[in-house]
């Protein structure tokens, strides 16, 4: 029939365009002039795997979370608590008790967020995150208060009791982050096309409807929420196994504005967008962080004209260009 | 005897804590209704208030006068932003007002920082509130007690606006059904902007009211908007009637939780926050308008 | 037979205002129910209250022999409560095949398929197909719903109601904004769907209403004044009396 044709040649070009973006990251170190590059690229696909499960929120159910890095930073505690104290070589283990555990905490959140409606949704996002916060910040006997989460064990990036390299070295583990990464991008890329992504879609373009078809609205939401979620909690794992640390500024509101940055700067409801806004934030934040003290009011500035004026982001671009999806 | 001055201590601190926050919540309660905005830069206004009121303080000026200054100056600040960003976004989904006063707020955060620096400031009192007053038992600081009356008497201000004057009736006609109030004639872009810049200046005298209480430093905002957020989530979207009570519950639990548990203290506002939600999902008043 | 369909006093206020006043209606399974009356009468709200859109202040809702008063809209709509919208309310950014599709995936089930292909639920893309085929909509399917024309989007509206595999299907002003021809086109197919289900139509096109509704309920401001054949309701003089000066009257005028 014609929309399975349709779609199928449209898949074909999307799996190849991301087997080149795949294979163009695998040979990226070779041409990078220094570590400090491949460190940074490695923090592009971490944050753009982040701002793809805000994406996944925002973009495909309409809900918005100010404060999504919460989620990073829950993944990373609990990642970098769980090698401290528990077993300090697991490395699998711990990305699995962190996506289980902050799932955990996400549910009862998440549900009680979903019960209230679109816009306080949106607000509890914030006040939740400020919880977090605050308990990263203050519980110093677990999380190290103010200073971070420190003296976190290296352990083996391991594939099947075959022992790969270590996470403490950068190319080793900007692989491991890539690797990581692109499995997460297809699970999404297949969840997103599943008949729950259909509903999920549904939702976004009119939640009404889609009760008076028959979806129980509230628990579809929380479905969304809580891969959103998950895939938050691996972002946060790979992100204390790249930097070693993690502090409570990883998910003040500033950082969560930042994502909410990436997602607008990429275009919401698509999956490279988020990417693509991500390598345009951290380097901009690398080249302009060193110049003005302001960087906060230059973010606050961009996301205003993004909205005013280019609320379609760059992936909307790409669409006028190629007359292509729809953003 | 030490009892029960801390007993009395802590009511009266509730309630001056929970009378900020109501200003704050109202205001914003006030630019959501007839706007659909809910305005994430109103920490920021209300810490600009705080700033204003310092900065005149310092120049010499009474501080009674920057319970005028600062709300003058915060209401100029908003009928910029109602004309520059907001009235253009009128037509579009509220996520993207969402995400753009998000926006504002870091660069008014930034602005604060910029102009007066990240030190933590202190506004001068007049001699006679750094005085304390003894009611039975109970010594308290008189400038507390002024703070609870310039509450109660922004307050009053506000329900006699809104129950007796003209741009009172229509604003609340606009919240109810705006369809009706352009039918009759009442031009309600300006009734919006008017609701913009109300709340605004409500957010100015809160700070201006706040400043010398919690000092003053550049995020002070943030606390502020969360809170209020609490209270107008708690009480019900645009129900003012449910902003007092949620406003009045979260100063109680908060002074007591800051008083016995201190550091944490805001956790258990939170969680209370959620338990009230579980049970009652539109607010305490259930006239909450959810989008 | 007993009705698969009923409402015992319903009543819902708004503020002092009563929409609806002890309403008690049943419907039969297999016929077409209109319910008319003039603007503000209460009709809307009596659909938006069976269907669970608003609640009510009191009174009850019976359906297939349960009391469904507060039930959640979608476990009403998994039952066969289906129902359309005066306001066209259609997924707008997916084409009218997907909106369709989606409709009867809720109705077939399949939804936490979490790593399955969309198509890969072959029962309900056949179902589909035929659906939109019934509705007249096939070669329009692929479009984009924003681009459909009115006509062809309040078509969809009964199509994507269709899809959940309705007992009882409310219908809100279908025919809205319809040209003449699209308004005959919609006639017929409610009129047949009457034949396989319980078909509650709420209509201001009054030559439609007498042409294909088994009975009439007439409802003025929140209250039922008269139920019966059309030819009962056209010779009632109370009904007349309440359409007193609308213009809506005239073609029940002509009929007689």
């Amino acid at each position: 029939m014609a929309p399975a044709a349709g779609a199928r040649k449209h898949n074909i070009k999307e799996a190849l365009l991301f087997l080149a973006a795949l294979g163009f990251m695998m040979a990226l170190p070779m041409w990078l002039p220094n570590r400090f590059y491949i460190r940074l690229v490695n923090e592009i696909m971490i944050y753009g795997l982040l701002a793809m499960s805000l994406d996944v929120l925002l973009g495909y159910t309409g809900l918005l979370s100010f404060m999504h890095t919460s989620y990073l930073g829950i993944g990373a505690y609990i990642t970098g608590l769980f090698l401290m104290h528990v077993a300090p070589g697991s490395l699998w283990l711990a990305i699995l008790v962190a996506v289980a555990a902050t799932m955990l905490v996400a549910w009862p959140v998440g549900w009680v967020q979903v019960r209230t409606g679109g816009l306080p949704f949106a607000l509890l996002t914030l006040a939740f995150g400020m919880m977090y916060f605050t308990v990263a910040w203050k519980w110093y006997s677990l999380t190290g208060g103010d200073d971070g989460l420190m003296g976190m064990p290296r352990p083996d990036i391991t594939f099947f009791g075959l022992t790969l390299a270590s996470s403490g070295d950068s190319h080793a583990m900007y692989y491991f982050t890539l690797i990581v990464v692109a499995v997460c991008l297809l699970l999404t890329w297949r969840v997103i096309h599943s008949p729950l992504g259909a509903v999920l879609e549904a939702i976004r373009e009119n939640e009404e409807r889609a009760a008076f078809i028959g979806y129980d609205v509230r628990r579809y939401k929380l479905l969304g929420w809580m891969i959103a979620c998950g895939l938050a909690a691996v972002s946060g794992s790979l992100f204390i196994l790249y930097k070693g640390y993690v502090g409570p500024a990883t998910m003040d509101a500033f950082a969560g504005a930042a994502v909410l940055m990436m997602v607008l700067l990429g275009g919401m409801g698509s999956l490279w967008g988020p990417f693509v806004g991500a390598a345009i934030f951290i380097f901009m934040q690398d080249y302009i962080s060193t110049m003005t003290e302001n960087w906060e009011i230059f973010v606050g500035a961009v996301v205003i004209l993004l909205v005013l004026f280019m609320p379609k982001g760059v992936a909307g671009l790409g669409g006028l260009l190629s007359r292509g999806q729809k953003a | 005897m030490g009892a029960l001055a801390t007993v009395v201590d802590l009511i009266l601190n509730s309630l001056v804590l929970g009378g900020v926050f109501l200003i704050v919540a109202i205001g914003l309660n006030i630019i959501y209704g007839l706007n659909r905005v809910m305005n994430l830069a109103h920490g920021s206004l209300y810490a600009l208030g705080a700033y204003a009121g310092y900065t005149l303080v310092n120049l010499g000026g009474n501080f009674f006068l920057t319970l005028l200054f600062a709300p003058l100056v915060v209401g100029l600040v908003g009928l910029v932003i109602e004309r520059v960003l907001i009235s253009p976004m009128r037509a579009r989904p509220m996520v993207y007002t969402l995400i753009l006063t998000y926006g504002l707020m870091f660069v008014m955060d930034g602005c604060l920082k910029y102009f007066w620096g990240k030190e933590t400031r202190f506004i001068a009192m007049p001699e006679f509130m750094t005085q304390t007053l003894s009611l039975g038992p109970v010594q308290y600081p008189v400038f507390r007690l002024v703070i609870l009356l310039a509450i109660a008497a922004v307050m009053g201000g506000l329900m006699l606006m809104l129950g007796r004057t003209r741009m009172g009736v229509n604003m609340r006609a606009a919240a109810d059904i705006p369809e009706m109030v352009s039918a009759v004639g009442v031009n309600l872009r300006m009734v919006q902007m008017g609701a913009f810049v109300l709340g605004c200046v409500l957010a100015g005298v809160a700070g201006a009211l706040a400043g010398p209480l919690f000092t003053v430093y550049p995020v002070m905002g943030h606390g502020m908007l969360i809170s209020s957020f609490v209270v107008v989530v708690i009480g019900g979207l645009g129900s003012l009637r449910g902003a007092i009570y949620a406003a009045l519950l979260i100063g109680v639990v908060q002074t007591l939780a800051e008083f016995f548990i201190t550091d944490l203290a805001m956790v258990l506002v939170y969680m209370m926050m959620a338990l009230i939600l579980v049970f009652k999902p539109r607010g305490l008043v259930g006239e909450g308008k959810f989008e | 037979m007993s009705p698969i369909l009923s409402t015992s006093e319903l009543s819902r206020h708004f503020g002092g205002v009563a929409a609806l006043n002890l309403v008690s209606v049943a419907i039969e399974d297999k016929q077409v129910r209109s319910i008319i009356g003039p603007n503000g009468a209460g009709k809307t709200t009596l659909i938006n209250a069976i269907t669970g859109r608003l609640p009510v202040t009191s009174g009850t809702v019976t359906y297939l022999g349960q009391d469904i008063t507060s039930w959640p809209i979608h476990d009403r709509v998994k039952r066969g409560l289906c129902r359309t919208f005066q306001i066209t309310s259609v997924f707008k950014g997916l084409t009218a095949f997907e909106n369709v599709r989606i409709a009867r995936q809720a109705h077939k089930g399949g939804s936490l398929r979490l790593f399955a292909s969309r198509g890969s639920l072959k029962q309900v893309t056949e179902d589909t197909w035929a659906i939109l085929e019934r509705v007249g909509l096939t070669d329009k399917a692929l479009a984009p719903c924003s681009s459909l024309a009115h006509g062809d989007q309040r078509v969809l509206e009964v199509a994507i109601a269709l899809a959940g595999g309705p007992r009882v299907l409310m219908l809100d002003e279908p025919a809205a904004g319809m040209s003449p021809t699209e308004t005959d086109q919609v006639a017929k197919l409610i009129s047949d769907l009457g034949r396989e289900m319980a078909v509650v139509l709420v209509e201001h096109d009054m030559e439609m209403v007498m042409s294909i509704s088994d009975r009439i309920t007439v409802l003025h401001q929140g209250g039922i004044i008269a139920e019966g054949t059309p030819a009962e309701i056209s010779d009632n003089e109370q009904v007349k009396d309440a359409y007193l000066g609308s213009e809506k009257w005239a073609p029940l005028v002509a009929l007689d």
